[in-house]
């Protein structure tokens, strides 16, 4: 299936380079072993069938003016551009800690990507409204591999909504992502990623960035869905006072499965960083948690800090929980905290003296703990259709 | 412009001391059936206790050594010499311990210690047990205190009951070496309700080059007993790698409270691949008290598993990594029955380029309801030459938990030192009160001759330049 045949069909019609970096990439995936989940349970995975995806993903062009976006899968004019941000992700910046998602994942992404954007904010260009793009999975198209490529260029500031979302509840369907960013001076850049695939479904993400002087990302990412879920989000602060955070929600429910990586390679003086993750198992689900604060030599006066929140509805969840602190400079700061436990019950008990029944307590908790992070979508329905959504699986 | 705080190094001319070697027997090196075989012949062991061994280094042979922390590349298996026994019988008057012997002893100040209030003292020196004692009323309340090697034989049952069962040569590769090859130690009975009120202390030595070190040491406290065990731990220092692979097996039945310290200070090129491991009953406690600071590589993971209702456990430790040393030391606590406590505290220090690890493991399953447990990893870094990691892990199989967590890695704080320079204490002292203050915790554990000892350990002569 993921043969010659394909990355030669894949590259037809699409421009020079690109192409071969899809050939090159196919010959590192075909001599790559696939590696296991094993805190989820996950053994020896099988990639289901290539198809392509045919839908439209970025509905609207209003941005088209100010910003540069491209697919990744035409056949474009600027590739030396692209391969040329590409090839600033090339050498291995982070020694220490999780090391993302399995090669063999990625190296799938770089040679049979169906989709995907080049996306650039050129230099000065302020976007007051987000960009929205949506990867929806339907009957007809129930495969995604999306290879995304974001660079703010210096003094740009923009907010980029992706929301990978599907409605019909008995498709099995399959995504494997990468989306790589570049964040150059002074840009600031936000990202908020919402996954909301059906409890059938299988999700793959990765997500790599590299922050320059006075940068700064911030991801929100959001994950309600999928039966497993395995994403990865790895920041280097490459350069002096550069800034990135993540504030991640998730729900999981059912015998659902997630498995979130979240890392910060300081290399940078005086940059900072923040990992905040608040979550809430319900069922039997199961989730893992790997947050990294990596001070490399020479992040003088950097700092960092995690945060790690879960709330355990039931008897049956099991939660992981990995954080690391590596630092190989003495003058730093880190920091890491988690918190885990069951509804305050005195809180539950006040709120139930009020009128309100146990499950719409437990509901009103958890959404005061998500709150502060879903303040943070842009875009209003979005965001009511997110809460909406967290209601629906407290309920059921 | 910030300046670095100096910490000098541990005087170590007190515990490097080396005698010259004399042995009236020697293991080939290299393991075989055969060299087993010797082994419990040399010792008078029962048959089962021969199975046993050969069976754990059946299993050796087979394991891999695990790839994940410390390299322990350099150690070659093949080269120890695993079984060496000093030139004197066991002795139970000090008068009769050979001279060379005492003096090391003497240089480490343990019969003083002996004299003072001390119950009994099991020194190891090389493989075996040299020199025990044990004050009288604690034999007439019915208190075991003995070398491993008698008690398997005048205490059979008991060991054969308990012996490698809570760490098992399956376990991993050193385990199962320290199986096939265990020898020295010490074991430790108290039967039900005795309160054991002064420490129970071992001291342990190395002394041969290339040899390795396997002693077991089986605690047993029945229940509501109580008692306070004090391993510590120091070699001379030989140009060969030395590996210690010991095991250490605590059995803490219902309301009895064990309190085991130890302070490692192995010389700089040995291999510290010690397994530790705790099994707590009932309203049992289990404390330890841990100070790391010598060896090469360290790979110390004290196990608490509280198996009975409102068990407890608490955990504190100081490792201090200098140059040339990796110590990947932590706590791991397994919530195993309701309403149980554990509490995790410790703190590391890393200076001139020494690499401290914490690794930890919190785990609670889904019987633990009403578990609380609270993890805190303070690091302390001296300079940019050294590293600081720390990795708790934790797995939550229950809801009704409390759970909190915190970890810190930093420098000396430059407000707290402006703070006390305010009120009119010199830069230096300031940053040495830090210092101090930072291990205070376990210096505070100890009894006082042990806590003089910690404090000559680290040698915490901190010299500020000022300029």
């Amino acid at each position: 299936m993921y043969n010659k045949n394909l990355v030669d069909n894949l590259t037809t019609g699409q421009s020079k380079l690109l192409s071969s970096r899809r050939k090159e990439s196919y010959e590192i995936y075909e001599n790559l072993t696939k590696g296991d989940y094993k805190r989820i349970n996950l053994f020896d995975y099988q990639f289901p069938e290539y198809s392509p995806y045919n839908k439209e993903y970025l509905k609207e062009k209003k941005w088209q003016q100010e910003l540069m976006i491209k697919k990744m899968t035409d056949n474009l004019n600027n590739e030396e551009e692209i391969i040329n941000y590409l090839d600033q992700f090339k050498d291995k910046k982070v020694k220490k800690g999780n090391q993302g998602l399995d090669p063999k994942y990625l190296a799938m992404v770089e040679a049979f990507y169906n989709t995907g954007l080049f996306i650039k904010a050129p230099q000065n260009v302020e976007l007051k409204v987000p960009v929205e793009i949506f990867y929806e999975l339907d009957q007809e198209n129930p495969f995604l591999i999306d290879n995304n490529l974001i660079v703010a260029e210096e003094n740009s500031n923009l907010t980029i909504v992706i929301d990978y979302r599907m409605q019909d509840q008995n498709l099995k369907a399959f995504h494997n992502g990468l989306t790589r960013v570049i964040v150059k001076e002074n840009a600031v850049l936000n990202i908020v990623k919402v996954q909301r695939f059906n409890d059938q479904s299988d999700n793959f993400d990765s997500n790599i960035s590299l922050v320059s002087n006075q940068g700064e990302l911030n991801w929100i990412p959001i994950e309600l869905g999928a039966k497993n879920s395995v994403t990865n989000n790895e920041n280097t602060l490459i350069a002096d006072g550069s800034r990135a955070s993540i504030s991640s929600v998730y729900f999981a429910d059912g015998e659902r499965k997630l498995d979130l990586g979240f890392k910060m390679n300081h290399q940078g003086r005086h940059s900072s960083s923040e990992i905040e993750s608040k979550g809430v198992l319900k069922d039997k689900a199961q989730k893992v948690f790997r947050g990294d604060l990596y001070f490399q030599k020479g992040a003088g006066q950097a700092k960092g800090s995690e945060r790690e929140e879960v709330l355990l509805l039931d008897k049956t969840v099991d939660s992981d929980s990995i954080p690391a602190l590596f630092s190989e400079e003495d003058n730093v700061e880190g920091e890491h905290a988690v918190s885990a436990g069951q509804i305050d019950e005195q809180r539950l008990f006040y709120l139930m003296s009020r009128g309100m029944t146990k499950a719409e307590a437990k509901q009103l908790m958890v959404e005061a703990s998500f709150n502060p992070i879903f303040d943070k979508i842009p875009l209003n329905d979005l965001k009511g259709s997110v809460i909406n959504d967290v209601k629906t699986r407290i309920r059921s | 412009m910030s300046e670095k705080t100096e910490v000098k190094d541990v005087d170590r001319s007190l515990h490097d001391e080396k005698n010259e070697e004399k042995h009236r027997y020697k293991a080939q090196k290299g393991l075989t059936p055969e060299v087993i075989r010797e082994i419990s012949r040399e010792k008078n062991e029962p048959e089962w206790m021969l199975e046993f061994r050969l069976k754990a280094l059946k299993i050796y042979q087979n394991k891999e050594v695990p790839t994940w922390g410390a390299d322990i590349s350099d150690l070659d298996m093949d080269n120890i010499i695993t079984y060496v026994r000093p030139d004197a019988d066991l002795e139970s008057d000090w008068d009769q311990v050979p001279e060379e012997i005492k003096n090391t002893f003497d240089a480490l100040g343990i019969p003083e210690a002996e004299k003072e209030s001390l119950a009994g003292v099991g020194a190891q020196y090389d493989s075996e047990v040299v020199y025990h004692n044990l004050k009288e009323e604690l034999v007439e309340q019915g208190v075991i205190y003995m070398d491993m090697e008698n008690a398997v034989k005048e205490h059979e049952e008991i060991v054969r009951e308990h012996f490698m069962k809570l760490i098992t040569p399956n376990d991993h590769k050193f385990s199962a070496l320290h199986g096939a090859v265990w020898s020295g130690g010490s074991f430790v009975y108290v039967p039900a309700g005795v309160d054991v009120d002064i420490p129970l202390q071992s001291y342990f030595r190395q002394n041969a080059p290339g040899s390795g070190q396997f002693e077991h040491t089986l605690i047993i406290l029945e229940e509501g007993a109580n008692a306070h065990f004090i391993e510590g731990c120091s070699a001379p220092k030989y140009s060969v790698n030395n590996l210690h692979a010991g095991a250490v097996e605590l059995f803490v039945n219902k309301g009895a409270k064990l309190r085991y310290s130890t302070i490692e200070n192995w010389s700089r090129n040995m291999y510290n691949l010690n397994t530790k491991r705790a099994l707590v009953d009932e309203d049992g406690v289990i404390e330890w008290v841990s100070g790391s600071f010598g060896s090469k590589v360290s790979m110390l993971y004290p196990m608490s598993i509280l198996k009975g209702a409102r068990a407890r456990a608490e955990f504190t430790g100081v490792t201090f990594a200098a140059e040339g040393q990796y110590l990947d030391t932590g706590a791991q606590v397994i919530h195993a029955a309701p309403n149980t406590t554990s509490t995790v505290n410790s703190r590391s220090i890393a200076k001139d380029g020494g690499h401290a690890y914490y690794r930890g493991l919190l785990k609670a399953t889904n019987n633990a309801h009403g578990a609380k447990a609270s993890v805190s990893c303070e690091s302390l870094m001296l300079d940019n030459e050294s590293k600081s990691d720390t990795l708790p892990i934790m797995k939550l199989q229950t809801d009704d938990i409390d759970i909190g967590h915190e970890a810190k890695v930093g420098r000396i704080s430059e407000e707290a030192v402006f703070y006390l320079m305010s009120r009119g204490i010199s830069e230096e002292e300031a940053k040495a009160m830090i210092v101090r203050g930072f291990v205070e915790p376990i210096a505070n554990e100890l009894p006082l001759e042990y806590a003089v000892e910690l404090n000559n350990l680290i040698n915490l002569e901190l010299e500020g330049t000022i300029g």
